[in-house]
């Protein structure tokens, strides 16, 4: 019975290894397409996809405590909420870019003394 | 009345649960650590789509490729370790698993050595000489450096963690039980979906020009 | 009917033969306290180091006011005065609020209030302590080395590109100390997740537990932030490598972003835990339930996650668009109204109780009166006109001292002397208790009040001179400053005296309900000589068979 089981969990860990592989190959493919916005939609839920695979198979959170689950979704919510509320900002702010500038503005230094002059 | 009188103490037998539901948490403070730098890469790639593009074509990604199949291998290799922790006749799976683990680990960070390598030559590290001259190139590249090293820095961790379960599984020492080799897996296919998510942000921006 | 006759109250004239020793007796050496397990000794660990700081934070704040006295910038140059107020900021802040309540209180209490022998993980605990140490250690030596001039905010660029102080030397401080929080915060949830006494579920759990345990949720989600910037902004600084800096594509409002997403929240892990307190008190000294306890423990929940939403409020006048700001700012007035619900319940738990004015109660009023002024003061720089006239002036900094000193450290105060004699088996002097809450009422007042209407008439933040016509209103809060400092100073003196054998006391002095109270003062270092009776309800004061109060002889007559 136990040497089923571990058979079991060596299939699905296998199987699983499979698809992960071929969905990073889908990604990588993708990428040489032109597909305008679509490239980064693709890269980022092929990425989703995958980091779902390893959630929910190799890291077991379908056979985790709800709190388990509710500390992960938790966790990428707080992230969302950072990328969301900082995305109003940046989606509405107009920035006019500086002049580029190759040289570094300010010479190095550490703590109190600054170093010698660099020039670039 | 519900006065209750049982003893509180139940924390001996739950050590799985609790070392588990610790790790999690750890995880998820992770999860927001590197978060602020994919908050900094979004708002860098908003503003520099062509920057951006132009700067992640001088990845090298056949070798960034390889890589993600790596760790995508180090992650299936590391949970078939853990399911066979489960089965103690197993030991010496669970302990070459582990090994190989971490060995693949180490293969990562050779790659990606030779990465850096390649990319200080062609002069793609921010510094003074740095090659690109595109707007926003050189952005990607401070993050892709911070990124990677900073992720490369948690796959030491884990490679020094995973390394030193292997030994002692192997030993037939009694700490790495079952719920521990789990714990120390959790932490290792975190490490490899914080890759996973960086695998496109820094390799496939735009490769079809 | 009450469950809660199963409280036990030692009679003071019959103390129970202690079968093993108090946490405090468990060892007397140096090295039996570093390398401790033991929750409660850690907390006293923790005490003893936040309050070194909190005087050197302290010292930095006098001689702030001593300089401010006089209009002319003439105590200190413009330079020592921005590495004062840096230092005043990052002391207070990161090495005294943030831990204050939640490591010395949470630390001791939860693990007692849950009827458990420690936390989850007691190593991790220590360790916390020791990065708590190491980090404080760093930030002095970055003191020691000339100081930080960029405010505790560290805005870039100035702090990324220009400043010639010690700026990633104090990062690593703050940095190693993030980490302790990070853990302390990882340690208290799955304590509460996991360690509770059976029968004792989420809504028995008294309210300073719920507020730890949100405290702690805000702790692991937003210090990582905190972490990730602090090493951003050290590496722009040593490598000049950075996304703060425009001239090579990044944008110095993302600093911002990034920072205040943790600093926000932040001040919600400040004022959490002091509600907590507040909880605990004022049922105890009104003799009455707490008004509304299910509210209380989801308004505690809504403080924490709408914490989160609402940090863009500190940027209102910085360059943020201003469709972010009216969406920040709709959100800040949002905030506000969960906290507004406990302020009402505390209020309504009064409302014919039988009410005791002793020293943790006179702390736990002044929270609740203050923090109101500092809170609805809030909802005036939330809203963006006003903001536009009132940031960067005294406004805000009465603002955020109401809250921060007029309700968490007066919290922290009521805190010690409510669990001093648990803690210590002592009992301090009740009228120098109450001097000292008095002194610390007043001189708060007298120090901060007179900076509201500063700020109203346009007295810049940071600013170490200024315009002659401020200088009535300086001088009464420095004054107000010399009082708060005596009240501050007090608690040292009679909490040191108390410590004497003669101020012994029993397990419950006050009468009080709560786990904690069911075991000895100072606790066994199992905490509980017998497994404590989990009660009907958490905060079963209202029935007439309780007990009024009963002081030990030894504890009334300690005035000195």
């Amino acid at each position: 019975m136990k040497q089923t089981t571990l058979r079991e969990h060596a299939r699905v860990v296998v199987i699983a290894w499979a698809v992960l592989l071929a969905l990073m190959l889908t990604s990588l493919g993708s990428a040489y397409l032109d597909l305008g916005a679509g490239n980064v939609v693709a890269g980022l839920v092929i990425a989703f996809v995958k980091s779902a695979i390893v959630l929910w198979l190799f890291m077991r959170l379908r056979k985790s405590s709800a709190t388990v689950r509710i500390v992960a979704a938790t966790a990428l919510a707080t992230l969302l909420i950072l990328l969301a509320l900082s995305g109003v900002d940046y989606a509405t702010r107009t920035s006019e870019p500086a002049a580029f500038q190759s040289p570094r503005q300010a010479p190095s230094f550490v703590g109190g003394k600054p170093a010698t002059q660099q020039t670039r | 009345m519900s006065a209750i009188a049982a003893p509180a103490l139940a924390a001996a037998d739950d050590a799985p649960r609790t070392a588990q539901l610790g790790m999690w948490i750890f995880l998820g403070t992770e999860v927001l650590f590197f978060g602020g730098l994919f908050v900094a890469y979004a708002v860098g790639r908003a503003h520099w789509p062509h920057g951006f593009a132009v700067a992640s074509r001088h990845t090298d990604v056949v070798l960034g490729t390889v890589n993600t199949a790596v760790l995508l291998t180090s992650s299936a290799i590391v949970a078939f370790a853990v399911a066979c922790a489960d089965h103690p006749a197993q030991r010496r799976w669970t302990a070459l698993a582990l090994w190989a683990t971490a060995a693949l680990g180490v293969v990562f960070l050779a790659i990606k050595g030779v990465e850096y390598a390649h990319e200080w030559s062609e002069h793609l590290f921010p510094l003074a000489d740095f090659a690109l001259t595109e707007p926003g190139a050189e952005l990607f590249w401070v993050l892709y450096f911070v990124m990677t090293i900073l992720h490369s820095v948690h796959l030491l961790i884990g490679i020094v963690g995973v390394a030193a379960f292997a030994r002692a599984t192997g030993a037939g020492k009694s700490w790495p039980t079952p719920g521990r080799v789990d714990t120390m897996a959790l932490y290792w296919h975190f490490v490899d979906i914080v890759w996973i998510v960086l695998y496109p942000l820094l390799y496939l921006v735009e490769r079809h020009a | 009917m009450s469950s809660v006759s199963d409280v036990i109250v030692r009679p003071p004239s019959a103390p129970a033969p202690a079968p093993s020793p108090s946490y405090l007796e468990d060892g007397h050496t140096l090295r039996s306290w570093l390398t401790t397990h033991d929750h409660k000794r850690i907390a006293i660990l923790y005490a003893i180091s936040i309050t070194v700081f909190f005087f050197i934070g302290g010292l930095a704040a006098t001689v702030i006011r001593l300089e401010l006295a006089t209009p002319a910038g003439d105590l200190v140059s413009h330079d020592t005065y921005n590495k004062l107020f840096t230092a005043h900021g990052v002391i207070m802040v990161w090495l005294f609020l943030i831990p204050s309540i939640p490591s010395v209180f949470g630390n001791f209490l939860i693990p007692l209030m849950i009827g458990a022998k420690d936390l989850a993980f007691p190593r991790l605990n220590l360790l916390s302590w020791y990065l708590y140490v190491a980090g404080g250690a760093i930030v002095l030596a970055a003191l020691a080395l000339g100081g930080v001039d960029t405010g505790w905010t560290f805005y870039a660029p100035y702090a990324t590109m220009f400043s010639n102080s010690w700026v990633a030397l104090t990062l690593v401080g703050v940095f190693v100390v993030g980490f302790s929080s990070i853990l302390t915060g990882l340690n208290f949830i799955v304590t509460v997740h996991t360690l509770r006494a059976p029968g004792l579920g989420w809504f028995k759990l008294p309210l300073f537990v719920w507020a730890h345990y949100a405290t702690a949720i805000i702790l692991v989600l937003a210090t990582p932030v905190l972490a990730i910037t602090t090493l951003l902004v050290v590496a722009e600084r040593l490598l000049q490598i950075g996304v703060f800096d425009p001239a090579h594509g990044g944008d110095p409002l993302l600093f911002q972003h990034l920072f205040w997403f943790y600093s926000h929240p932040a001040v919600y892990i400040m004022v959490l835990p002091a509600m907590g307190v507040v909880s605990e008190i004022v049922p105890c000294f009104a003799r009455k339930r707490i008004f509304g306890y299910r509210f209380m423990a989801y308004a505690i929940l809504g403080i924490a996650s709408i914490g989160f939403l609402v940090w863009g409020h500190h940027m209102f006048v910085s360059g943020q668009s201003l469709a972010a700001s009216l969406v920040f700012s709709l959100l800040s007035f949002l905030v506000a109204v969960p906290s507004a619900i406990k302020v009402f319940n505390w209020t309504a738990t009064l409302y014919k109780g039988s009410i005791r004015f002793d020293a943790p109660m006179l702390y736990a009023l002044g929270f609740v009166g203050l923090f109101t002024i500092g809170g609805l003061t809030g909802l005036f720089v939330a809203s963006l006109a006003l903001d536009v006239h009132l940031t960067d002036t005294y406004f805000v900094v009465a603002h955020f001292h109401y809250i921060m000193v007029g309700g968490s450290v007066m919290a922290y105060f009521g805190a010690l002397h409510f669990w001093w004699p648990k803690a210590t088996g002592r009992m301090y002097p009740e009228l120098w208790g109450r001097i000292a809450a008095v002194l610390i009422f007043v001189g708060f007042n007298l120090t901060f009040f007179p900076q509201f209407l500063l700020g109203l008439r346009g007295m810049p933040r940071r600013y170490h001179a200024y315009p002659p016509e401020f200088h009535q209103l300086h001088m009464a809060s420095s004054m107000g400053a010399v009082v708060l400092a005596l009240g501050y100073l007090l608690p040292l003196v009679y909490f040191a005296y108390s410590l004497r054998a003669t101020c012994r006391t029993s397990a419950n002095p006050f009468g009080a309900l709560g786990l904690e109270w069911q075991t000895r003062s100072p606790p066994p270092t199992h905490n509980f000589d017998r497994p404590p009776t989990v009660p009907e309800h958490v905060y079963d004061y209202a029935t007439p068979t309780k007990a009024e109060p009963a002081r030990t002889p030894a504890a009334q007559a300690t005035s000195p």
